[in-house]
């Protein structure tokens, strides 16, 4: 093992990466482009909800709660209507996605401290946005009666408290952007190291250029650590970009340790370098390593809790989620990074990583032996 | 550090310098059921230019693999340049050069990168690299274009710095692995004068080419067929097997048609196309008993031309090729 031909080697595959017209957009603009995708597509909040609000009432109190909607920012009063039917007009045309209708006499009730309904009505027909509105707008309400009712929290005591302040909690600015940005950490280091190492030695078979390398006094060893570093290193970059526009531009908290968080990910490369390795020696064309890329990379981001949450998943599938490294790297950088947690607490998931990570890189080690044996 | 599937170092020895430059002896490689190599044997002396011939698939790449220590042969083995290539690949490669039909060089480095890569492959000092760069850049004729891409050269400068890089660091062995293929006749004759070149400075050059005619330029040659050598010697003791046989050549119009009715004459032993024309091997028989052109007449495809040849390698080639095939 001669560190000078792997320096060697090191410089050979920068200098390539430097001309390659195929991996440079995939090592420097995808990983911006999914910040920006998944920061801002599906980490943003439901804003600027349409709104219609019948009032019926037209007193001060029930404007009060049109202007709680309002000034929430998550809603727009883009109409009021008069009637039910106009209302009904705007929901069937999609003019609005969310309507508050304020009967006749709330104003009379909220004065009398006796109990008072306001009705949300949700357009059912766009999943999301309905769910983001009965949501917020249960919020809005929640808030609104606090104020509209101060004495009756004191007279229930702590539970009216308790119920103000999960809503808080689960506030869905922050959450979505909150568990998306260090989730993106492993995702991109996955796909960053999976793409370029697929490719990295199909290439060079393809060119005949590793069978002329292994005639040189090249070891296989030299050759494996020249083409792992510099993909390490770039993946490593990459990481650190996410990191600080995480934390600096979507202001996402960072509660962890720089440790953890760095031996989790480390952990998490190596099984992503084993399964970059084997699929480039099992393809023998390029073109055919990216098709397998793309091939793994649905399932892994469908199951592995990255966009949805594997808890809803029917018993089966759950079960298949525990075949995905990149399920156990999120468990680490999400706590970590948002609630601190420590090695200690998250030792299940590290001890099933090594475990991913050793088996898949010496599975890829033992197909890269026998790949030139043949 | 070292790896744990790497082997140990062997330590450096001083081999005799006027021993055989190959030795193999009983070589044989399996790849599962498959022998693609069935325990050959051949010598290629020092300064020789040794032909190694054979079909698509019949053992030529994986011997020549073999025999530069990229794979372990199955049993039996060889020396080269009197290093062990199973004991002591490391060395072998050290002291070999390989030049494969890809002209694996890095096409996305420049001409005076894909120098520096092989310079620093074998260690070379700054001095030495400088001397050896631009001899290679003189004898490929690339001088002024150090700095351009290697994809953008054409074939015959790719061939040139290919056999350049496999020999930075001036290996008294080379080994080309079909090194022709794919370049236009006068490229391949330029290419051909620096092999004479090289093989003039006392270089052993190991060749595998399917052109028989540069087939006739080595000193020695062992035609390889289905993993087993059936002929070995220089190019007039190849020729030699055809001694005794008379070979005679026609121009028809249907040479695909012509060849079919050939096959069924008893008198014909080998018979297959020499470009456009027909070559027909009629053994010890002689043209004027055998009476093609009129059989050939008879059948449909009347004989536009008819001439005796001189056997070529090719010839020897089919026929060696033929009577192994009867013999299996």
């Amino acid at each position: 093992m001669s560190w000078k031909r792997i320096k060697l080697l090191i410089w050979k595959e920068f200098t390539q990466l430097k001309r390659d017209k195929s991996m440079l957009p995939i090592l420097f603009i995808m990983p911006v482009i999914q910040l920006i995708l998944f920061g801002y597509v599906v980490g943003s909040d439901v804003r600027n909800l349409r709104m219609a609000v019948l009032d019926q009432d037209g007193t001060a109190v029930s404007r009060r709660i049109a202007d709680a909607f309002s000034g929430s920012g998550y809603f727009k009063i883009v109409d009021r209507p008069t009637s039910e039917a106009e209302l009904k007009d705007d929901i069937d045309g999609g003019k609005v996605v969310v309507a508050v209708v304020i009967p006749r006499g709330t104003g009379n009730s909220v004065k009398g401290k006796r109990a008072s309904q306001v009705q949300i009505i949700v357009d059912g027909s766009d999943s999301r946005a309905s769910q983001v509105a009965s949501s917020y707008s249960q919020g809005v309400i929640s808030n609104l009666s606090n104020e509209l009712y101060p004495s009756a929290i004191m007279k229930r005591g702590s539970p009216a408290g308790v119920d103000a302040r999960v809503r808080v909690l689960y506030n869905p600015t922050m959450r979505a952007v909150n568990t998306m940005v260090p989730a993106l950490l492993a995702f991109i280091l996955m796909m960053s190291v999976q793409n370029t190492m697929s490719q990295a030695i199909v290439k060079e078979r393809e060119r005949g250029t590793l069978e002329q390398i292994f005639v040189t006094p090249i070891s296989r060893g030299e050759y494996l650590l020249g083409k792992l570093l510099p993909y390490a290193a770039v993946a490593v970059i990459q990481v650190i970009v996410t990191f600080i526009v995480g934390t600096l531009w979507f202001r996402v908290p960072f509660r962890g340790s720089v440790v953890v968080l760095g031996f989790g990910l480390m952990l998490f490369m190596f099984s992503a370098l084993g399964l970059g390795m084997i699929i480039s020696l099992t393809s023998t064309t390029r073109q055919q390593a990216q098709q397998m890329a793309m091939f793994l990379q649905l399932p892994t981001m469908m199951l592995s809790g990255f966009m949805f949450p594997i808890e809803a998943f029917p018993r089966w599938l759950y079960a298949l989620t525990y075949a995905i490294p990149l399920r156990y790297a999120l468990v680490i950088v999400r706590s970590n990074f948002l609630k601190g947690s420590t090695i200690s607490t998250l030792w299940m998931q590290f001890m099933a990583m090594a475990v991913f990570s050793v088996l898949l890189f010496l599975f890829g080690l033992t197909r890269f032996r026998k790949r030139l044996a043949d | 550090m070292r790896l744990p599937w790497t082997k140990e170092p062997a330590p450096p020895r001083v081999v005799p310098a006027d021993g055989d430059a190959i030795v193999v002896s009983g070589l044989k490689k399996c790849f599962g059921d498959f022998t693609a190599v069935n325990g050959i044997d051949f010598t290629v002396k020092r300064g020789e230019i040794f032909g190694f011939l054979g079909p698509n698939g019949s053992g030529k790449s994986t011997t020549i693999r073999m025999l530069c220590g990229v794979i372990e042969p199955t049993e039996g083995g060889a020396t080269v340049m009197g290093y062990d290539i199973a004991s002591e690949a490391e060395l072998v490669r050290l002291n070999i050069g390989y030049m494969s039909q890809k002209f694996s060089l890095f096409q996305d480095l420049t001409v005076d990168e894909n120098l520096k890569f092989y310079a620093g492959v074998y260690g070379l000092t700054d001095e030495k690299f400088a001397e050896r760069r631009a001899y290679i850049l003189k004898m490929a004729d690339l001088e002024g274009r150090e700095d351009e891409l290697t994809a953008n050269l054409s074939v015959g400068w790719k061939q040139r710095l290919a056999l350049g890089c496999a020999t930075i660091h001036e290996p008294k062995l080379i080994f080309l692995d079909e090194p022709t293929s794919g370049v236009d006749p006068n490229a391949r004759r330029q290419f051909w004068e620096l092999l004479y070149e090289l093989a003039r400075e006392g270089v052993t050059l190991f060749v595998t080419t399917h052109y028989m005619d540069e087939a006739t330029h080595c000193n020695r040659l062992a035609f390889i067929y289905r993993g087993d050598i059936i002929a070995e010697g220089t190019p007039q003791e190849v020729k030699g097997v055809l001694a005794h046989d008379t070979i005679l050549q026609f121009e028809v119009e249907d040479g695909e048609g012509a060849l079919a009715r050939l096959r069924e004459h008893e008198a014909v032993v080998d018979v297959y196309m020499q470009g456009a024309l027909v070559n027909v091997n009629i053994g010890s028989n002689s043209a004027a008993d055998a009476r093609l052109a009129d059989y050939l007449a008879e059948a449909g495809y009347p004989v536009l031309h008819e001439e005796v040849v001189e056997p070529t390698l090719e010839d020897a080639f089919v026929h060696l090729v033929g009577t192994q095939g009867g013999r299996a």
